[in-house]
């Protein structure tokens, strides 16, 4: 009986003990995670009718790097891609916004309008690791493991606004 | 598995001989009573202090026109969390403060300062004064308007010092001839680096003299300790472990729900080299030295007297040259430590009032009675040692 | 045990005078309407407050915390710009260097550039806003602030209540922090009490009592 009590007693020390630790840990770990200001889900506009047909911009959404692409009304493109989901997604868009971070191991890949390698015609091409994406960011080729992200985004007639829920609701 | 491990490490580092030749054969008198747990106390404030306080560096902009905002804003409002952090800095260096000031008086009041602890009195008083300097460093660094006044108060106070030499050092510890940029990444620098870092060390030193010469006894009397020591674990550790969990709570309320002395009102205002406010006054544990100093009309008296209060401290163990100790078996040593704290704090709360010219008489009387506490020693010690050797006979 | 709760109350009564309540420092006593400040300590009242402070204050002062700047700066292209480089509160070494012509101007219209306001419901409480608010010249005699609010005292304290919201966390985030702090100390308690039981089982075992 006596001994039962004490075993009791050292059972219940040792687990407060560690929900104590465990206590301590959770303001620490929790001070970590990002701010209130980068939660913020900021918005970015952009002017497609500043953007040349064919062109590449990159701007800065949430600290990422985002390509707004603005391909001409008939552009056509042959080359074939792991998947087509961006594609898909993208339907009757010629002026979009990509996450500009490879897939692979997060580096910016870069816009080749004129081709590159053996792919003679428009590829995003990153430098690091090779890895190459079509112009509405299905992998081609390469490391990456999947299409680069597209963020939430609604147009407006030329006002392109990152960031805002319309004809992509939620960051794939 | 867990125990595998353990047993894996355990045959090369040989933990358990250490826990049991440290903590367990660690013998220690049974009569320790509440004031000692003070230095585990303290230890852990210290503990506190750091954790806190590394996490506080990395939201922290040591930048004139940056630092109130990363204070009050990343720090308080934007960062999750670091609101408790903040809290438990800025409270923790008042307990911290509180606690060494306690464990001070327990080892005046048993005299745990004397022979063979000389060495132990000293590095603790080093300990102190470096903490103070920490304090004083830190409360620069949010770089509100208390934050500003009282460092420019606080760096005035050399120019007591007649001559070129008070000046000098003056704009020496400013790093130019107002507080600016400069002050404030010195500061900073001294605050989480330098000064926690001799702390750190000092504390160990501190530590280690402890076990060297074994711990008072409150009665005074030097135990035998393989006949009358208890095991320090789990008699003294359990029972401390208790005490500081009492401790933590108590320091939590703050935390949680009373923060205004700790984070005051004023100092929510941002640094404005040319507004004073309208109450400026050093943080408590301060303000004793500070009333000394305010009380003498002549500046360079002011500087000298509290420089010397504290260098009184620091001799204590030379001052006390009786035979007996502890306060318990010493009457006359146990009045002039009533003495010693009641002027204490009244020169403490003395500094929180305005200076009047009755406050400044109050003021001079109770220096004069803290002082009569130093000068007592000597003659309690000449008394006590006549009346052992006349017992002795 | 005499001086055991001698010297035990000696502490107490110190600590309890110089941190929680000093009797003998002065303090300055501000008075305020109890249906007033219900409303100056309301949240509900905080968007309302932001509005009546964008119409009445927003000429002259600030509340960078919130992203509030005087109007002659909202005007200021740079501002949108300014904040989508570094979100809504921007750095204050950013701000005083873009506005600067905006805050000299103020500055030579008042003689100082009006304070931001972010803070100022922690450093000054909402006692002293209401009165100052209300009438300036009578709390700080010779001050540049104008009596914008005087015969005004629900909207003041509607301002106030907006200051308040800005400096001290929400409704919710202070239930949140209560039940915190009531759980870390019911914790430490528990804890305590099973050590000292604890110890007491062990030195029973080890004929230490």
């Amino acid at each position: 009986m006596e001994s039962s009590r004490r075993d009791m007693l050292s059972l219940a020390i040792g687990g407060l003990g560690a929900v104590g630790v465990l206590g301590v840990l959770y303001p620490i770990v929790k001070t970590l995670a990002p701010s209130a200001a980068s939660l913020a889900g900021a918005k970015v506009e952009v002017d497609i009718s500043q953007i040349p047909e064919g062109n590449v911009r990159v701007v800065s959404w949430k600290g990422k790097p985002v390509f707004v692409v603005h391909l001409p009304a008939d552009f056509q493109w042959n080359g074939t891609t792991k998947e087509d989901t961006n594609k898909k997604l993208l339907q009757g868009h010629n002026a979009y916004a990509l996450i500009a971070v490879c897939t692979h191991l997060g580096c910016v890949p870069l816009w080749k309008p004129q081709g590159e390698a053996e792919y003679n015609y428009p590829v995003f091409h990153c430098p690091c690791h090779g890895g190459f994406y079509s112009p509405w960011g299905d992998n081609i080729a390469g490391p990456p493991p999947r299409p680069l992200h597209i963020p939430p985004q609604n147009i407006n007639g030329n006002k392109l606004v990152i960031g805002e829920s319309g004809f992509i609701k939620e960051q794939t | 598995m867990l125990g595998r491990i353990g047993r894996w490490i355990n045959e090369r580092a040989h933990f358990d001989e250490l826990w049991k030749s440290q903590m367990v054969d660690y013998k220690v008198p049974k009569n320790l009573t509440f004031p000692y747990a003070f230095g585990v106390m303290a230890i852990l404030a210290f503990v506190i202090q750091i954790i806190s306080g590394i996490f506080l560096t990395m939201y922290y902009q040591p930048n004139v026109h940056a630092a109130f905002d990363s204070a009050n804003y990343t720090i308080l409002k934007e960062t999750p969390f670091m609101w408790l952090f903040r809290n438990v800095h800025a409270a923790g260096a008042n307990f911290f403060l509180a606690i060494v000031y306690l464990h001070m008086f327990t080892g005046i009041y048993y005299n745990a300062y004397k022979k063979p602890r000389e060495l132990t009195w000293i590095v603790g008083w080093f300990i102190f004064f470096v903490l103070l300097a920490t304090a004083l460093s830190g409360y620069l660094l949010p770089w509100g308007q208390l934050s500003y006044w009282g460092m420019v108060v606080t760096t005035e106070i050399p120019t007591a010092i007649p001559g070129v030499l008070g000046e000098t050092i003056s704009i020496w510890m400013k790093g130019g001839y107002e507080l600016g940029q400069i002050t404030l990444g010195r500061f900073f620098g001294l605050h989480i680096w330098l000064l926690p870092l001799i702390l750190l060390g000092l504390v160990a030193f501190h530590l280690y003299l402890v076990r060297a010469a074994g711990i008072s006894n409150p009665e005074g009397v030097e135990i035998d300790k393989k006949k009358e020591g208890v095991p320090f674990h789990p008699y003294m550790t359990l029972k401390e472990g208790a005490y500081v969990m009492g401790y933590l709570a108590v320091f939590f309320f703050f935390v949680f729900f009373y923060m205004h002395h700790f984070l005051p009102a004023d100092n929510f205002e941002p640094a404005d080299p040319f507004k004073t406010p309208a109450h400026i006054a050093p943080e408590w544990y301060l303000l004793a030295f500070y009333t000394i100093f305010r009380s003498i009309p002549e500046k360079f008296l002011g500087f000298i007297a509290f420089s010397l209060t504290l260098f009184l401290l620091l001799l204590l163990p030379f001052l006390d040259f009786s035979p007996q100790k502890s306060a318990r078996k010493r009457p006359i040593f146990f009045v002039m430590f009533i003495v010693l704290i009641i002027s204490s704090m009244a020169l403490t709360i003395l500094g929180t009032m305005p200076p009047t010219p009755v406050n400044a008489k109050l003021g001079l009387l109770f220096t004069a009675l803290l002082f009569a506490f130093f000068l007592s020693l000597p003659i309690i010690s000449v008394i006590e040692t006549a009346a052992s050797k006349v017992k002795g006979r | 045990m005499i001086k055991t709760v001698f010297f035990t109350a000696l502490a107490l009564i110190f600590f309890y005078i110089i941190w929680i309540n000093n009797i003998f420092a002065p303090h300055e006593k501000y008075e305020m309407p109890v249906q007033y400040a219900k409303i100056a300590e309301d949240v509900k009242y905080a968007k309302e407050g932001k509005e009546l402070f964008e119409q009445n204050c927003t000429a002259c002062h600030s509340v960078r915390y919130d992203g509030v700047y005087p109007s002659t700066m909202q005007t200021n292209p740079n501002l949108k710009a300014l904040q989508e480089k570094y979100g809504k509160v921007l750095p204050r070494e950013v701000y005083e260097s873009t506005f600067n012509t905006e805050l000299s101007q103020l500055k030579e219209s008042f003689g100082k550039i009006p304070p931001d306001l972010s803070t100022i419901y922690l450093s000054r409480g909402k006692e002293y806003l209401f009165n100052f608010i209300l009438e300036p010249q009578k709390v700080l005699p010779g001050t540049t602030m104008p009596p914008v609010m005087t015969g005004r005292p629900e909207e003041t304290a509607k301002i106030i209540a907006y200051l308040g919201s800005v400096s001290e966390p929400s409704p919710s985030e202070k239930t949140k922090r209560n039940i915190m702090g009531i759980a870390v100390i019911a914790y430490l308690v528990i804890m305590g009490l099973l050590l000292w039981v604890w110890r007491g089982s062990l030195l029973k075992r080890m004929g230490l009592h």
